[in-house]
């Protein structure tokens, strides 16, 4: 009999701690034990009792495994009420996800490269950069792999555009509140370093894996955060002088928000699109888990399947379309940073 | 005389936590240092009374610290005060809400800043036009008027740069162009030139008095600077922790410094180049012929200049083409050593 046994004895607690006694499925310590198993007691000793050796001493306390079982049903019990609010509301990305792919398989090869690379010229007015991304699709369609690509790429636009739609306001009203900012930021922390395994999780529970607003949440969640932080901090690092300008000759806060602090915060927010869109392409490979079509299914194929060529070049066509996408969207940053160089 | 059309009357500001506490000590005769060390509070201005007249340049002038920049905030409340009243036009702008603050800031008042506070991201035309396009005219009718403007200081042709395509000098024609354009009669200048180099700055003075000439704003200019306050006052204010040490006509000041702070001010100057003849002359209307004509405005060195340095020499001062005073060269020569305050024995030198 262990210590903490008698201690329960002696408060007089027996009697409650055998009516409250939760049985529950066997541990493993349990299943071991009664085969025979040496080493039966692997609990490690603490100078304080744990959940599982307070349940051996008296039954009324759950073990670990009980708890985690506990969170479990908490969820699935709030998942129904929870997804009646939810569906509904995420249902247009599943529409735009599901048509943006489509569409970006519907287009016969040539137009697809055709719009990318005009794009790419528009958005980054590089020479170089433009016949890096009409030489990088076309290496793609030589290796047939050019159809994923697009499915990946489609995936990224959709939720880039999301992110942006919805950084940039949260991280302007960030920037004006002090208390919204303490209040935000541990949950940007949060959805930074949370493993982007767990991010699944709870979502498979919420969605059915065939709903392409399952990984588009996922990614959203996770490429958010960047759009949101530079925005906040692009406007919060606007120049004083120039804004004191703004108000002395009587402008309205709107009007200092559209023609001060968003145009002389355009650098960092278009670093945080930058790094969001980065961030869409390292989640759209890990979404591939829950069924999103792309590049990153080869690669979770490669793995699977242990079909090693497989895996590697389709790792490598992820690189290349990270180096396009990174390449043109600082492209785009560049030229903007160019006309704010009014400092001295 | 002209009007008043700024008051500040009893201004205090003070900086901390519990500011309008403060108030009662500072009225009782506390100074921004025993502040500091009793009670941790700063004191930014301490009763302050200026009166700003209509269509003068009225010059505050102090050392960094001494509360000139928060002044000038004061005059369109991008600070509050702590206590005390600040009149502009006749309205007491402490008693304006939003909207009818913005408004007051949008016809009444301009502003030209240190550091330019141009929008990088808009054209020099674009820049100048901003009080026309914040009021909501329309954008035929800004261009039109910023333009003008820009052509007037000089930046004609420069319309479609953008402001890192020019130097500091022309950056700030722009923001002197952009506060003409709001065709405000007030027009507040913090240290507007004190980032500009010596020879800029001094050519930015010629343009700001030819301005003046033919406008007749109602300017507040900020400055650390004594030769450019002395150049540009009709009214100098000299500032030091946050109090008026002494007000009033440049000229006056120079001649009748009140405190040896400001005695210590104006011994580096160069007398013969600021103090203009009328201010030394004898006041007389003495028909005495034969002397050789001088205008009242002139400085003394143009006197000297015309004396070849002949100390025994005298002229004849007129003003608009008549007669006012007699200018003998030894009051030249005794104007130009700098005086001692009032009530204090200087011995110094």
């Amino acid at each position: 009999m262990s210590a903490y046994e008698k201690a329960f004895d002696s408060l007089g607690l027996r009697s409650w701690c055998d009516a409250g006694a939760i049985g529950g499925p066997m541990s493993m310590d349990d299943l071991l034990a009664k085969a025979g198993a040496a080493g039966t007691d692997q609990t490690e000793f603490f100078p304080f009792p744990s959940l599982d050796v307070l349940h051996k001493a008296c039954g009324a306390f759950p073990r670990t495994r009980d708890m985690t079982a506990g969170l479990e049903r908490l969820f699935l019990d709030v998942k129904d009420p929870v997804k009646v609010v939810l569906d509904p509301v995420t249902q247009p990305l599943s529409w735009a996800l599901r048509n943006a792919i489509d569409l970006m398989q519907s287009l016969p090869w040539w137009a697809a490269i055709l719009i990318l690379v005009a794009i790419a010229h528009f958005a980054g007015r590089r020479t170089g950069v433009t016949i890096f991304v009409l030489v990088v699709f076309l290496v793609l369609a030589f290796i047939d792999h050019f159809g994923y690509a697009m499915q990946t790429l489609a995936i990224i636009m959709v939720c880039t555009f999301i992110c942006v739609l919805f950084g940039v306001p949260i991280g302007i009203a960030m920037s004006r509140s002090n208390r919204l900012e303490r209040w935000l930021t541990p949950f940007l922390d949060l959805l930074q370093t949370l493993p982007t395994f767990v991010y699944l999780i709870p979502l498979i529970f919420l969605f059915s894996v065939t709903e392409p607003k399952l990984y588009g949440i996922a990614i959203i969640l996770y490429a958010i955060v960047p759009s949101i932080r530079l925005t906040n901090l692009g406007i919060r690092l606007v120049d004083k002088d120039v804004l004191e300008a703004g108000e002395a000759f009587g402008m309205t806060s709107w009007q200092k928000l559209y023609r001060v602090q968003l145009p002389l915060a355009l650098p960092n927010i278009m670093a945080g699109i930058n790094q969001t869109i980065m961030l869409s392409l390292s989640m759209v490979v890990i979404a591939s888990l829950v069924s999103a079509p792309g590049l990153g299914t080869l690669v979770l194929r490669g793995i699977n399947k242990l079909e090693l060529g497989v895996g590697l070049v389709a790792g490598l066509g992820i690189v290349l379309l990270a180096i396009v996408l990174d390449r043109v969207s600082r492209a785009a940053l560049q030229r903007v940073n160019k006309m704010h160089q009014s400092r001295t | 005389m002209t009007e008043s059309f700024v008051s500040i009357r009893n201004l205090y500001k003070i900086f901390g936590n519990n500011a309008p506490a403060m108030v009662s000590y500072a009225k009782a005769g506390m100074h921004k240092k025993d502040m500091l060390q009793a009670h941790g509070h700063v004191l930014g201005l301490r009763d302050i009374n200026v009166e700003i007249k209509q269509g003068e340049i009225t010059v505050i002038m102090g050392l960094s610290g001494s509360g000139k920049s928060t002044l000038i905030r004061h005059l369109n409340r991008l600070v509050d005060p702590t206590a005390g009243e600040v009149i502009v036009n006749g309205t007491d702008i402490m008693k304006l809400d939003r909207a009818r603050l913005q408004q007051l800031r949008r016809t009444q008042m301009s502003m030209v800043f240190q550091k330019f506070a141009l929008l990088p991201h808009e054209t020099v035309l674009r820049n100048a036009g901003m009080p026309c396009s914040v009021r909501g005219d329309g954008r035929a009718k800004t261009d039109e008027t910023a333009r003008k403007w820009l052509s007037r200081v000089g930046l004609a042709g420069s319309e479609g740069l953008y402001p890192h395509q020019l130097s500091g000098g022309m950056q700030q024609r722009v923001g002197l162009a952009r506060a003409l354009t709001s065709n405000s009669e007030l027009m507040l200048m913090d240290e507007a030139y004190s980032a500009l180099d010596p020879l800029i700055r001094s050519s930015m003075q010629d343009l700001l008095l030819e301005l003046q000439k033919d406008l007749q704003k109602t300017v507040v200019f900020i400055t650390h600077d004594l030769d450019e306050a002395l150049k540009l006052a009709d009214h100098l204010v000299i500032l030091k922790d946050g109090e008026i040490v002494q007000q009033g006509e440049p000229q006056y000041i120079l001649l009748n410094p009140a405190d040896p702070y400001i005695e210590d001010f104006v011994s580096d100057i160069n007398r013969a180049r600021v103090l203009r003849v009328r201010s030394v002359m004898e006041k007389t209307i003495v028909e005495d012929d034969g002397y050789e004509v001088l205008d009242g405005d002139e400085t003394l060195e143009r006197a000297i200049l015309r004396s070849h340095g002949a100390a025994d020499k005298s002229f004849a001062v007129h003003s608009d083409g008549t007669r006012v005073g007699i200018l003998k060269m030894t009051d030249v020569l005794k104007a130009l050593v700098p005086t001692a305050a009032t009530g204090r024995n200087h011995s110094s030198d």
